[in-house]
């Protein structure tokens, strides 16, 4: 006689579709059609939302007025990772790098392709324009500006 | 409890029901929230905490939900947290405010309900097949549906109920919602487009049941004190009642929710309701399904048990009856965004005992009335009464 417990297989047999928003439609589209990041603006609290929000989240107003954030900006912390979820080798380690940008709350975590140092400038390097999807892959990763 | 201050609904809002919102989860919430700080002029410093409720994580799809919704909820830098209780979760996020605002602990609070089941597939339902025992029940491919159809066909038999009598409530909820401006799926069936519709596990047919549903909701609370200062007219929460039965629904009386009754019976001791047929003026049971109302009628002790079916085949139920039952237009006429749908309920109080439900309103000044959800394991009832 087997000692195994007996046990019954599971899954959990869901999958997502998920839209990127009113806000995400903006930012997105500015990617893919002219290479260019887009904040919305808070104007009675000076912030410039990045990723974009419709709304304020300090004071809740309705955010209707976008503003383009240069494509540079400052490394805030960096990573290099050498293993998947896993624990498996990766066999090109990956660059990692939280990317703030002048005059904008929030940020970008994204790839980059050099070693970096936090407060190194950075640029973002966007695929050709017939490549992007409205992804934020549509931005291939930051590079260092030397 | 001992409590602390007098609570009262001072705002509400609600964004439209929708199959397929093209916003984010948070930005429903934000609609919702914006709607509801602007009907009573507050602002979002003016909250001192927020409440939220949302149904399982699996239907928007994203992990710890109550904290990815908080920016959309306006609960940045505030006490937030985040209450859960399945389908019973609209009304128990009403129920998680107040206890915020009863005990004295906040002068005010928002409670936010949202739910974006379109982006779960291949349907949101599927985020519910591991909810079954996985030794005893789920080798046989359960699905919600089959509860549901088991627990009607016992309920019509124990009380010898036609079927024409349920289907009766989708036609009146279904119309009663071309009223709501927010509903999803308003409109003019007969008896006989309910009656021939699909079968889905008999007697559960197409037109029996609520949609998938995109959608968020917001009330604004204030303490007795504060309420007075922000608006004339508060609609004052009286009553609050929760319990829960066994988890084993092979357990439970199917023809009867006695988690309803418990409920209700807790939230009527505290309204000083002493005879809820007589005093209640209206009701918004929740009524995910046709017969959901009516054993939710029978649950919130508003008639006899097995009474329900007849009092709506006479037109009791009516919006000009006798006892108004979901003059909103239900879950199976505004739509069923779960925890959203709950707290749509608490709205439709809200607005029908300020005298402020447009062309859904109910005649007659009412006065007293009763709100309810239904979920967890099928198994919790969660009751508020409120009074204008």
């Amino acid at each position: 006689m087997t000692t195994e417990p007996i046990r019954v297989e599971g899954d959990f047999p869901v999958y997502f579709r998920y839209t990127v928003g009113v806000a995400g439609e903006k930012f997105f589209r500015e990617i893919m059609e002219n290479g260019r990041l887009m904040a919305s603006r808070c104007s009675s609290c000076n912030l410039n939302y990045l990723p974009p929000r419709i709304y304020c989240e300090r004071c809740m107003s309705r955010l209707e007025e976008y503003v383009p954030v240069e494509n540079e900006g400052t490394v805030e912390a960096f990573t290099i990772t050498h293993q998947d979820a896993e624990g498996n080798p990766l066999q090109e380690p990956v660059g990692v790098a939280l990317v703030r940008f002048p005059g904008a709350y929030g940020g970008l975590v994204h790839r980059t392709i050099d070693v970096l140092a936090i407060g190194d400038r950075v640029r973002a390097v966007f695929k050709d324009k017939k490549e992007r999807t409205g992804s934020i892959l549509d931005i291939k990763f930051f590079e260092k500006i030397s | 409890m001992q409590i602390k201050k007098r609570v009262a609904v001072v705002g509400a809002g609600m964004t439209k029901f929708m199959r397929r919102a093209q916003e984010t989860g948070k930005e429903l919430a934000f609609e919702a929230v914006r709607q509801a700080l602007d009907s009573c002029n507050m602002r979002i410093e003016d909250i001192q905490s927020v409440a939220l409720g949302s149904a399982p994580d699996a239907f928007d799809g994203v992990h710890m939900k109550g904290e990815y919704l908080l920016d959309g909820a306006g609960a940045w830098g505030k006490p937030y947290s985040r209450s859960f209780v399945g389908g019973g979760t609209g009304v128990f996020s009403l129920i998680h405010g107040w206890w915020h605002v009863a005990s004295g602990l906040f002068d005010t609070c928002l409670v936010v309900a949202e739910e974006k089941m379109s982006s779960c597939l291949p349907h949101p339902q599927t985020a519910f097949l591991t909810i079954f025992d996985n030794m005893i029940e789920r080798p046989l491919g359960p699905n919600l549906i089959w509860i549901f159809a088991l627990e009607m066909q016992r309920y019509m038999q124990t009380y010898k109920i036609p079927k024409e009598q349920i289907a009766q409530v989708a036609v009146k909820n279904k119309r009663n919602a071309l009223d709501h401006p927010s509903a999803q799926i308003a409109q003019k069936v007969t008896l006989q487009d309910v009656l021939n519709s699909e079968v889905m596990a008999y007697p559960v047919q197409r037109l029996d049941i609520s949609p998938v549903s995109d959608g968020a909701c917001a009330i604004v609370l204030a303490s007795e004190d504060v309420a007075r200062k922000i608006t004339d007219s508060p609609v004052w929460i009286d009553g609050v009642g929760w319990n829960l039965d066994t988890t084993y629904w092979t357990n439970r009386d199917l023809y009867f929710p006695r988690y309803v009754a418990n409920a209700a019976r807790m939230a009527y001791a505290m309204a000083g309701v002493r005879n809820p047929r007589k005093e209640i003026d209206f009701a918004e049971p929740y009524d995910p399904f046709d017969y959901k109302e009516l054993h939710h009628m029978e649950g919130l002790l508003l008639c006899r048990k097995g009474e329900a079916p007849k009092l709506t085949a006479e037109g009791v139920t009516e919006r000009d009856g006798n006892l108004p039952v979901c003059p909103s237009g239900g879950l199976l006429g505004v739509g069923n965004p779960i925890a959203a749908a709950g707290l749509m309920k608490i709205c439709e109080l809200f607005w029908q005992l300020r005298g402020e439900a447009g062309k859904r309103q109910i005649p007659g000044d009412p006065r007293t009335a009763v709100a309810q959800a239904w979920g967890d394991l099928m198994q919790i009832g969660t009751v508020v009464v409120m009074r204008g």
